[in-house]
């Protein structure tokens, strides 16, 4: 285990001497402070008589705050959920195939560690990474609106730790990608592929009516069945930040499955990493 | 080997994770399982029963022609069905032979039957003390053609005389009675009796055969065909075509009448390209229907059925998307296939819906056969009742 | 567990193949065509050879970072796909690559880690003075230069006091000064007993270290042996004479002239015929000023080694 969390560390060390990572953090928190200041929402005995963003009103009626703010929180977490996925893509997309570069790979390769302590430490110091940008961005919308409206909901940190979930899925693909071409490009992509097909996964029983009856419409379920969930797991996230019933039946099932996903995928990457000449 | 001993067991552990992974998130969504594709038996050759329904109705041999040099013996003519011989000869020609007998006998029937005894089968009742034929025993096959009808059945207790005897008519052929334009009582159903000048011919054949047409020429040829005086080309069905509840041609002309306004373009596309159509509908448990379109110029009948197939696609995602139930899963069975110069359009509707749409029958007939009851019941009794109302 | 004595290998290979095979392609790039190979424990072996001959893919072997298409290969007794063994083997990369941003302490400390040794900051720092980085502890490897960095590597290589060190180039990009220092720590570990396998273009730098050289050539092992025996030359001797000498005289007596002025060879198989011949150049008025063995350099063996392989090669080809 020693050896995992030896990469991980190496992982995270190399991350926090990037830059990118650096620019990230600085932009969230421009982007939380431009939240910050720029709404205002006046709670008036509970009641939330109008909001402005920006020096426009946002809403009219008088509602209570919670109500009033549920179509705001859901569209937060669907913000948080996807754009914290397709950002991880974009961000991570390099780590693996970097580790993998010659001169690296060889010295790594030869030291007394097994292969795949190698993907599974660069996996591990990833998700730590996530997790922790993840913890940061959405503590910050949930204090932000906390304080703008005396109202305090855990939705976007619960969506964010869904997003890391479903992220786990789409890095282990991104990682395993790595195994078999040494491209942040490639990688980036198979990423992109994975979170659309988890976006159509999770509608796939209506999806699939539009098909044909036949063996269309049967492979397309058959391929449907083992992707990621992840656009169910991005309506779950947005039901619990508005405060309204879930519509999967469980989601602590869903999140293991999906995380399983990712597990599964890291454990290609396992196999192929082991046979594969530097 | 030992590297390659793990790699196995790395593979064989991804692929348990993928099963562990499918089976935890389908039963975490939630998902109904998928139910069992509907097996919906088209139509497309004959069956077993078709064929001995078919030999069953070869009853008619006609009598051996004699050869102009006399000596030789000529083969014995082999038996026929007389309706399929009284059907119109030749291409282009429509129709449509309806399967009365075996319909009734089919779920589909059972429901179409409450719909026809909305009213507790008083009407019914009426028809058959008046013409002595009960429509739902005695009737077999309906026929419709160009020209008009044809039915046939059992119609030894048929009271033709009292039905038609206001007409002329004449003996027509060696077993037909001819029918011709006349005046026809009708009763209206609020009591008053009218008459109607009828200009249709009606001729009758061996009990057996009731052609309705246009004119007495019409009927007339129609018996000639079926006492082996008409011309020589096939008729418009063949015998390996019976098959079916429903089946038969129609000519292009026909369908295209068919076609709704709204759908002019189609029509003429159908008109230009078509040559005519075979259908054929079974309705022994869901009800299919299987029609291929035939034309001379194999391109444009392909073209046709790509256009078709497209528009059924975006009709079958339209109505997914908008929620209307009943036409989704009557175009989730629509299907259309390409065959050299000609194609199949296979559509179905599961019985189920049928039933659902005609359950309104079904309950009116029960209160109306109560209500029948209940009124017979106190003039036996002699004591007023209220009318108990039944589900 | 894999008893080890005295006389087992450090690496031993047989009839070791490596064939580079790529998607799409039928045939693949053959880089190694049955090597077979016995380093011995305890020596500072030299694997020299032309660019292409399948050096790099032979140290990757011995490592378990390529897999061999056929053959075998056994280091310090055991397979290099153990991690056990590869935990007592010390490697320098050709062209490592170092993290920038990182101090050298802490990347020592990670290698250490990673290598499942306790954390010895002590042990690091004395490691960074060996090779000569005591001045340059605090600063961070991206400012450092190119011998520097191959220093720190070495240091790497060291972490753990591996019974067994491979490196691939370890003097590149270090000045002559620089170069000598590590001869010294080498040479230091040959005498702990630390077996040492060597990669190395610089052939000078290969010579004064190692006692062993192996010549590698389109994949096969062509010559084999102890340094010594491969630069000694067979029965040739150079003599330089006096200036004034006759050159026919000298050549009667069985001299040849060669290119330095007064420089001759002469061959004789033993001491008697090497004496006999003296005296007669003696006796021809030539005064001998100096005698010695024609020895070659070992680039002269190598490309000497090479080019009659290729000769070979081409016959057979023929």
């Amino acid at each position: 285990m020693s050896p995992v969390l030896g990469i991980a560390g190496y992982v995270l060390r190399e991350a926090a001497s990037r830059k990118f990572i650096m620019a990230f953090m600085v932009g969230l928190t421009l982007v939380l402070a431009v939240v910050a200041l720029g709404m205002r929402i006046d709670v008036i005995d509970g009641a939330l008589a109008a909001s402005r963003l920006f020096g426009q009103e946002v809403r009219a009626t008088i509602q209570s705050v919670d109500v009033a703010l549920r179509p705001v929180y859901q569209a937060s977490a669907f913000i948080v959920f996807y754009g914290g996925i397709l950002f991880g893509i974009v961000a991570c997309s390099d780590f693996a195939p970097s580790l993998m570069s010659p001169g690296r790979i060889e010295h790594l390769l030869a030291l007394p560690i097994q292969r795949w302590h190698l993907l599974a430490g660069t996996f591990l110091g990833v998700m730590t990474l996530a997790l922790g940008g993840t913890l940061y961005g959405t503590t910050g919308l949930v204090l932000i609106f906390g304080v703008k409206t005396g109202y305090w909901t855990v939705g976007p940190l619960v969506a964010g730790l869904m997003a890391c979930v479903g992220f786990a899925a789409v890095y282990a693909v991104m990682l395993t990608m790595a195994t078999l071409v040494r491209s942040a490009a490639l990688c980036a992509a198979a990423g992109f592929a994975v979170l659309v097909g988890g976006i159509i996964a999770g509608h796939r029983q209506d999806i699939a009516k539009a098909f044909e009856e036949g063996v269309s419409r049967s492979l397309f379920q058959a391929v449907t069945l083992v992707l990621p969930r992840l656009s169910a797991l991005a309506e779950a996230a947005g039901d619990m930040a508005a405060s309204l019933p879930l519509e999967v039946r469980s989601l602590g099932t869903l999140l293991v499955g999906v995380f399983v996903f990712g597990l599964g995928a890291l454990v290609v990457g396992f196999w192929r990493f082991e046979g594969k000449d530097y | 080997m030992e590297k390659r001993q793990k790699r196995r067991v790395w593979l064989v552990m991804a692929a348990l994770l993928f099963v562990a992974a499918a089976v935890l998130m389908f039963a975490g969504q939630g998902e109904e399982p998928a139910p069992p594709p509907l097996e919906v038996e088209f139509p497309r050759r004959m069956r077993q029963p078709d064929r001995e329904r078919a030999e069953r109705r070869r009853t008619q041999v006609l009598p051996t022609p004699v050869s102009a040099d006399s000596g030789t013996v000529a083969e014995r003519p082999r038996p026929r069905d007389p309706l399929l011989a009284a059907l119109p000869r030749g291409e282009g020609k429509t129709a449509v032979i309806i399967e009365a007998n075996a319909l009734r006998h089919s779920p589909i029937g059972g429901l179409l039957m409450d719909c026809l005894m909305r009213d507790g089968g008083k009407q019914l009742k009426e028809f058959r003390e008046k013409s002595g034929v009960d429509p739902l025993q005695d009737l077999d096959r309906l026929v419709i053609t160009d020209e008009g009808m044809m039915l046939s059945g059992n119609f030894e207790n048929a009271r033709f005389k009292e039905l038609l005897g206001e007409r002329v008519s004449a003996d027509y052929g060696e077993g037909a009675r001819v029918y011709e334009a006349g005046e026809n009582s009708v009763t209206r159903p609020d009591g008053t009796t009218v008459k109607r000048r009828d200009t249709s011919a009606i001729a009758t054949w061996n009990n057996q055969l009731l052609v309705v047409g246009k004119s007495p020429d019409e009927v007339k040829a129609a018996i000639d065909r079926v006492e082996g005086r008409g011309p020589d080309e096939p008729p418009a069905i063949s015998e390996s075509s019976t098959y079916g509840e429903m089946y038969g041609v129609l000519s292009v002309e026909m369908l295209s009448r068919l076609i709704p306004p709204e759908q002019a373009a189609l029509a003429q596309r159908l008109r230009d390209v078509a040559k005519n159509v075979e259908l054929h509908l079974d309705a022994s448990s869901d009800v299919a229907l299987v029609a291929e379109v035939r034309g001379p110029s194999a391109d444009d009948v392909t073209d046709l059925g790509k256009s078709l197939g497209a528009a059924l696609s975006l009709a079958r995602i339209k109505a997914q998307a908008g929620e209307d139930k009943d036409l989704a899963q009557l175009l989730d069975f629509a299907k259309v296939k390409p065959d050299g110069d000609s194609f199949t359009l296979e559509m179905a509707v599961p019985l189920e819906v049928i039933r659902e749409r005609l359950a309104i029958c079904r309950e009116n007939r029960q209160d109306a056969e109560a209500a029948l009851e209940a009124k017979e019941a106190p003039r036996e009794a002699g004591v007023e009742q209220a009318p108990v109302p039944v589900r | 567990m894999v008893t080890v004595t005295a006389s087992t290998p450090a690496i031993e290979v047989t009839n070791l193949r490596k064939t580079y095979n790529r998607a799409f392609r039928k045939t693949g790039n053959i880089a190694l065509r049955g090597m077979d190979l016995s380093v011995p424990r305890g020596s500072a072996f030299g694997l020299i050879g032309p660019n292409g001959a399948g050096k790099t893919t032979f140290i990757k072997s011995i490592l378990g970072i390529v897999q061999p298409t056929e053959g075998t290969v056994r280091v310090l007794g055991g397979s290099p796909e153990d991690a056990r063994i590869r935990a007592r083997i010390g490697y320098l990369p050709e062209r490592l690559h170092l993290p920038g941003s990182w101090t050298p302490t802490a990347f020592l400390a990670t290698v250490g880690r990673l290598k499942g040794l306790p954390p010895d900051a002590a042990g690091h720092l004395s490691l960074l003075e060996r090779v000569g980085l005591a001045d340059a502890v605090g600063r961070k490897i991206g400012g450092y230069s190119k011998g520097m960095r191959q220093r720190l590597g070495l240091a790497a290589a060291l972490i753990g006091k591996p019974e067994l060190l491979v490196l691939d180039e370890p003097t590149d990009g270090i000045d002559p000064m620089g170069r000598m220092e590590v001869r010294r720590i080498l040479q230091e570990e040959v005498r702990r007993g630390t077996t040492l396998f060597l990669n190395s273009h610089l052939l000078a730098e290969t010579e004064r270290v190692c006692d062993r050289v192996a010549i590698l050539a389109d994949g096969r092992v062509v010559r084999e042996g102890k340094l010594e025996d491969l630069v000694r030359g067979e029965s040739r001797w150079v003599a330089r004479f006096a200036p004034g000498v006759s050159v026919d005289a000298l050549g009667s007596a069985g001299f040849v002239p060669a290119r330095a002025d007064g420089v001759f060879h002469v061959e004789a198989p033993d001491a008697t015929a090497l004496n006999a011949a003296l005296d007669r150049a003696r006796a021809a008025g030539a005064l001998l000023v100096e005698l010695r063995r024609d020895g070659m350099d070992l680039e002269a063996v190598l490309l000497g080694t090479v080019s009659a392989q290729a000769m070979r090669a081409a016959e057979v080809a023929a």
